[in-house]
């Protein structure tokens, strides 16, 4: 069994999830837990497709797609604290954004291509909704005083915003880097940048949840 | 670029935080800071008012009692009833009661309350202009609004602060208090004759400075604010602007 040493920073982050779940209820951030289980059962079916005999490993990652995309936007639909309204609007949104990834996966791109479409679009709209979160954050906090630094849910979607740009740059110049074969230490650009990417964001990630931890003993 | 975007985006994120927090934290050091001048003020006014009682028993009432005291006493050592003198002594009573029933008046909010703001303020003048040492008009343009009985209170408390530098300090002869109803806010404006001063060397220091500092104080309770202007030799004159919401 291949385990990739970014996947270590995986385990760890949802160690510490685990760790600090009641920091994470009060901040309502439990829903973090069962996205690090999808995203480490993904990221240890990914690395050893071979195992089952695939012919590669698309269909998991697509799959995950598919299943984290509604776990995201609910996690967004709280931390954006959404009136009743907005609500309404944000699940409209929300449902056509999975919609498209499902009709992606079950008939565009089909499971068995890689589903960039659905990869931009869901890293699309996790910027717009990360920055949107942090505004909210910056601006909407009751507590004047507060040190945005020191919020949790800042930390985490500024990790999500940063991999999310990382990732669409990435996809958005993956023809550009293939033609003019771009690589960084005799890897291609892709596979060089994103496990520092994934490194960085589950640190931060843990960085976060230790900080609800802090929160609450406080 | 995207990128650097994104990284400039949480940059500044951080710095507004910063920023906000700074402008919080300031503004809270600052409410603290007028919250302690307040209870500052709030004490001297408190000492100025026993001071002003003081004052107003041993040099009116207490030497008007005396003095019936001793007409009495020479009533009673002689034999036959002095009419003259009884009479005078009555009446040195009857003006001490006179001028403790004006001094419980002018210190009684309730009486403030029913009067209304201009009116008290009137009888108030009248009060210092029969004491003889102060000739006190009192004027009034615009239709007159319903004030809150604080902003009541605390703007009659202004204009005797006014008044009592004015005989204590000013050496005015005339005084004009000058009530102007706008349509969203009241300007009262307290002009004398008087001596004049320097305001920034007065509100320095001295008793009258801290005098002068409640003025602000009080007008900026009620939400407005407090303009005093004068020149040595050219009187004094105090502004106050109060919302009436």
């Amino acid at each position: 069994m291949r385990i990739h040493w970014y996947t270590y920073f995986q385990v760890f982050s949802l160690l510490c999830a685990i760790f600090c779940r009641r920091g994470l209820r009060l901040y309502s951030l439990g829903i973090m837990i069962p996205i690090l289980v999808l995203d480490l059962g993904t990221e240890l079916i990914g690395t050893n497709w071979r195992v089952f005999h695939w012919k590669n490993n698309y269909v998991i990652y697509n799959l995950y797609l598919v299943l984290s995309t509604p776990l995201f936007l609910y996690l967004y639909s709280i931390l954006l604290a959404l009136t009743r309204q907005q609500k309404r609007y944000y699940f409209a949104a929300a449902i056509l954004l999975e919609v498209l990834v499902l009709y992606n996966f079950f008939s565009y791109q089909g499971p068995s291509e890689f589903n960039t479409y659905s990869n931009l679009l869901i890293q699309g709209a996790n910027i717009m909704l990360s920055c949107l979160a942090i505004a909210r954050l910056a601006i909407g906090g009751r507590d004047e005083e507060a040190i945005i630094l020191q919020d949790p849910r800042f930390c985490l979607n500024a990790m999500i915003l940063l991999f999310s740009l990382v990732t669409l740059i990435l996809l958005g110049l993956q023809k550009y880097i293939v033609v003019h074969d771009i690589e960084i230490r005799h890897k291609v650009l892709y596979f060089a940048i994103m496990p520092i990417a994934n490194a960085v964001l589950y640190t931060g990630y843990s960085c976060a949840f230790l900080l609800c931890r802090m929160q609450t003993s406080k | 670029m995207l990128l650097f975007f994104g990284v400039l985006f949480l940059v500044m994120i951080v710095y507004y935080n910063y920023r906000r927090r700074k402008t919080a934290q300031e503004k809270k050091a600052m409410k603290a800071l007028f919250d302690q001048q307040l209870m500052q003020a709030r004490l001297e006014v408190q000492e100025q008012a026993f001071t002003y009682i003081s004052e107003e028993i041993h040099d009116n009432v207490g030497q008007l009692l005396s003095l019936a005291k001793m007409q009495l006493s020479a009533l009673g050592d002689s034999t036959l009833v002095d009419h003259d003198t009884l009479e005078a002594a009555h009446e040195n009573v009857a003006r001490a009661i006179r001028d403790l029933r004006n001094l419980s008046r002018s210190l009684h909010t309730g009486h403030i309350r029913a009067l209304g703001i201009r009116q008290a303020t009137e009888e108030e003048g009248q009060r210092i202009t029969r004491a003889g040492q102060l000739l006190v008009s009192v004027t009034s343009e615009g239709s007159e609004r319903d004030i809150t009985e604080d902003k009541q209170l605390i703007l009659f408390r202004i204009i005797q602060e006014c008044l009592q530098n004015c005989v204590k300090h000013a050496g005015a002869t005339n005084v004009n208090i000058g009530f102007t109803w706008y349509p969203d806010q009241l300007r009262v404006r307290v002009r004398d004759d008087g001596k004049g001063f320097d305001p920034e060397v007065t509100l320095r220091g001295s008793a009258k400075g801290l005098g002068l500092q409640n003025i602000r104080n009080r007008a900026r309770l009620t939400g407005g604010s407090g303009i005093i202007s004068s020149k040595p030799g050219e009187g004094t004159t105090v502004t106050v602007m109060m919302p009436y919401e």
